[in-house]
C-alpha cells in the first residue's frame, strides 16, 4: 500500500489525535449509559464513571415494569414485521417492472420513486393524523403498518430496480419457453438471484420501522394498550425524574434487538447505509 | 404485442405507485389547503380563511424564534458535519492501524432512535449528569450548571447532539465512496509531491463532489426536520421559547397548542425551505468540469 500514513508529522499527529478524540466522545455517552443501567442512583450522582461502584440490577426489572415495555416491544415487532412484509410485497413487483421495461413510462415511474426518496414526510405529519381519523384507524397500529411502507418505498424500489437490472435476460426468456408466467419469472428466477439486495432493503426498513418515533407518536398514541417501545421511554423519564439508572435500563432494553441485527449482518449493514445514499 | 407485454409489465406497479399516491403525496397536498383554515382541534370543525395564518405569522415572535434557532442549526452544524466528516473518510481511506474499530464505532449512532438519542443525553446534560460529573471529578465544580435549562446553553446542547448523532453516519457513506476511487489517482498525486491535505482537497474532494452533494441533502433534511425529535425530548423548546425551531413548532402548534390550522401555515414554509434548499444544495455541487 502506497498511500498509507507514513511518518509522524505534525499535521498526522493531529488527524490521527482527532480521529481517536472523535471515537471516544461517541463512546462517552453510550458507557455512561451503560454503566449508569446498573447503578444505584447514589452511585450515579457520586462517582458517575466508575462502572464498579453501588451494583444494582433492578433497574431493569423497574424500567420493565414501570414503562411497560414488554407490551412495547411486542407491539413494534408486530409493526415492523408487517410494515416490512408489506414493503416487501408492493416494492419487489414494482421492480421487477421497471427492470424489465425499457419505456417511456417506465423512467418517468422509475423518476417517481427516485424523487419520492427526498420528500420529508414529517412535513405531513398533521395531514396524515387526519387520513388516519378517515380511516378510522387512529390510536391503532394498524394504521402505522399501511403507513411506513409508504416512506420506505422509494428507496426499496430504486434498490431492487437496479439489483433486478443485473439478471441476466436469457435466464428469463429460458423460463418463459417452459411456459412461466411472469410471477412465476419473479418468483423462481428473480427473487433468489437479488437475495443480497433484498436483504440490505430488509435491514434498512427493519432500522427504519423500529425506530420510528413521530408517527409512532402521534397515531399509535401513548396508549400502553398499542403504543410502542420508542413512545414509552420517554415517558419513563417523566415517571422517575430523579432516577437515571431506571430509564438507562429502559434505553439499553430498547436498543437490545437492534444492536443484535447489527452483529448478525454488521457487514450487510454497512453496505445497506451506503447504497442508501448512493442511491438518492 | 411488445407494447402489450410492456403494459402488463407496468401494471405491477400500480400498487406501490398507489401507495405513494395515497400515503405520501395526498397529505402532502392536502397541507396546503389545511395551511389556509383556522382550525383549533383535529376533530374540531375547519373554516376556510385564505392567506390569514401566513399573515399572522408574520407577527408571530416564537416563529421568528424558530426560524433563527432552525437557520442557526442549518448553517452552524451542515458545515461542521461535511468537512469533518469528509475528513474523517479521507483518514480511513489510508486504512491506518485500527481503522476497521473507527468504522464499528462510527456505526453506533445510526442505530439509536430518537427517543433512545434524546434520553442518553438528557443524562449527559441533567444537573447531576456526565458533563457535570466530568467537571466536578477535574475540581471546576464552579463552571457545572443545569445545562438544558439556560437559553445559550441549551441551544449549544441541541448543536451537539445533532453533529454527534449524524457527523459519524456521513462519515461512513463518505468512507465508502472514497474506497471506489482507484488508487492510482492519489498515488501519481503523490509522485508529483502533493501532501495528504492537498491530496485530500485538490483530489478526493473533485472527485467525490456529487455524492457530498447526496449526502448534505441527507444532512440537511435530518437537520430540518428530525431534529424536531431532539427539541422535542431535550428541552420542548425552552426554557421559555428559546429552543423552539421551525418542525418542533409544528408538532407542538398542532398538538399541543390547538393551533392546528395555523401549525400547517408552518409545515408549508418549512416544506418550501426544505425545497429551496435542495434545489441550492444541488446547485452548489453540480459537477463543473
Amino acid at each position: 500500500m502506497s498511500r498509507a500514513m507514513r511518518g509522524a508529522g505534525p499535521l498526522r499527529l493531529v488527524a490521527h489525535l482527532g480521529v481517536w478524540v472523535y471515537v471516544l466522545l461517541l463512546l462517552v455517552p453510550l458507557y455512561y449509559l451503560a454503566i449508569s443501567s446498573v447503578k444505584s442512583n447514589t452511585a450515579i450522582l457520586d462517582s458517575p464513571f466508575n462502572p464498579f461502584r453501588g451494583l444494582q440490577f433492578d433497574n431493569f426489572a423497574r424500567a420493565w415494569e414501570g414503562g411497560s415495555l414488554g407490551r412495547g416491544l411486542i407491539n413494534q415487532a408486530y409493526i415492523t414485521v408487517a410494515a416490512n412484509i408489506l414493503t416487501l410485497a408492493l416494492a419487489v413487483p414494482a421492480a421487477f417492472a421497471l427492470a424489465r421495461t425499457r419505456g417511456r413510462v417506465g423512467r418517468i415511474i422509475e423518476r417517481i420513486f427516485a424523487l419520492g426518496f427526498l420528500v420529508p414526510g414529517f412535513a405531513a405529519l398533521v395531514p396524515t393524523v387526519l387520513l388516519a381519523i378517515r380511516l378510522d384507524l387512529f390510536h391503532t397500529r394498524e394504521f402505522l403498518i399501511l403507513l411506513l411502507p409508504a416512506s420506505a418505498l422509494p428507496l426499496s424500489v430504486v434498490l431492487l430496480t437496479q439489483a433486478m437490472r443485473t439478471v441476466p435476460a436469457e435466464l428469463e426468456e429460458s423460463a418463459i419457453i417452459d411456459g412461466a408466467g411472469p410471477l412465476r419469472v419473479l418468483v423462481s428466477v428473480y427473487a433468489p438471484l437479488t437475495l443480497p439486495t433484498l436483504t440490505v432493503v430488509l435491514i434498512l426498513n427493519f432500522l427504519s420501522f423500529w425506530n420510528e418515533y413521530f408517527f409512532a407518536l402521534v397515531i399509535a398514541g401513548p396508549d400502553p394498550a398499542v403504543r410502542t417501545a420508542q413512545v414509552a421511554l420517554p415517558l419513563l423519564s417523566m415517571a422517575n425524574a430523579a432516577q437515571y439508572g431506571v430509564l438507562a435500563a429502559g434505553i439499553v432494553i430498547t436498543l437490545v434487538p437492534v444492536y443484535l441485527v447489527y452483529v448478525l449482518f454488521a457487514d450487510k449493514m454497512e453496505g445497506a447505509v451506503f447504497s442508501g445514499a448512493l442511491k438518492g | 404485442m411488445r407494447r402489450r407485454r410492456e403494459l402488463a409489465l407496468l401494471g405491477f406497479t400500480l400498487p406501490a405507485l398507489g401507495w405513494f399516491l395515497v400515503f405520501t403525496v395526498g397529505p402532502l397536498v392536502s397541507l396546503f389547503y389545511y395551511s389556509m383554515t383556522a382550525w383549533r382541534g383535529l376533530i374540531a370543525p375547519r373554516t376556510f380563511v385564505g392567506g390569514d395564518n401566513f399573515r399572522r405569522l408574520a407577527e408571530d415572535p416564537v416563529f421568528h424564534h424558530a426560524i433563527r434557532n432552525s437557520l442557526l442549526q442549518l448553517v452552524i452544524t451542515l458545515p461542521i458535519v461535511i468537512v469533518g466528516a469528509f475528513m474523517i473518510a479521507y483518514y480511513l481511506s489510508l486504512r491506518p492501524r485500527g481503522h476497521r474499530i473507527v468504522r464499528a464505532v462510527l456505526f453506533t449512532p445510526v442505530l439509536l432512535s430518537a427517543p433512545a438519542l434524546g434520553m442518553v443525553f438528557l443524562g449527559v446534560f441533567a444537573p447531576s449528569g456526565l458533563v457535570n460529573g466530568f467537571l466536578d471529578g477535574l475540581g471546576r465544580s464552579a463552571q457545572a450548571r443545569p445545562w438544558l435549562a439556560e437559553g445559550t446553553t441549551a441551544g449549544i446542547a441541541i448543536l451537539v447532539v445533532i453533529v454527534w448523532s449524524s457527523m459519524s453516519v456521513s462519515a461512513a457513506m463518505l468512507a465508502s465512496r472514497m474506497n471506489a476511487v482507484p488508487d492510482e489517482l492519489f498515488e501519481a498525486a503523490e509522485l508529483d509531491g502533493c501532501g495528504h491535505w492537498r491530496q485530500l482537497w485538490q483530489i478526493a474532494w473533485p472527485i467525490c463532489r456529487e455524492f457530498v452533494g447526496v449526502v448534505t441533502m441527507l444532512q440537511f433534511l435530518w437537520t430540518l426536520f428530525s431534529s424536531a425529535a431532539v427539541v422535542l425530548l431535550l428541552t420542548r423548546g425552552g426554557p421559555g421559547t428559546s429552543t423552539v425551531n421551525l418542525s418542533f413548532l409544528v408538532y407542538d402548534y398542532a398538538f399541543n397548542q390547538s393551533k392546528v390550522g395555523y401549525s400547517q401555515a408552518i409545515a408549508v414554509l418549512l416544506f418550501g425551505v426544505g425545497v429551496l434548499g435542495l434545489l441550492g444544495i444541488r446547485r452548489l455541487f453540480r459537477a463543473d468540469f
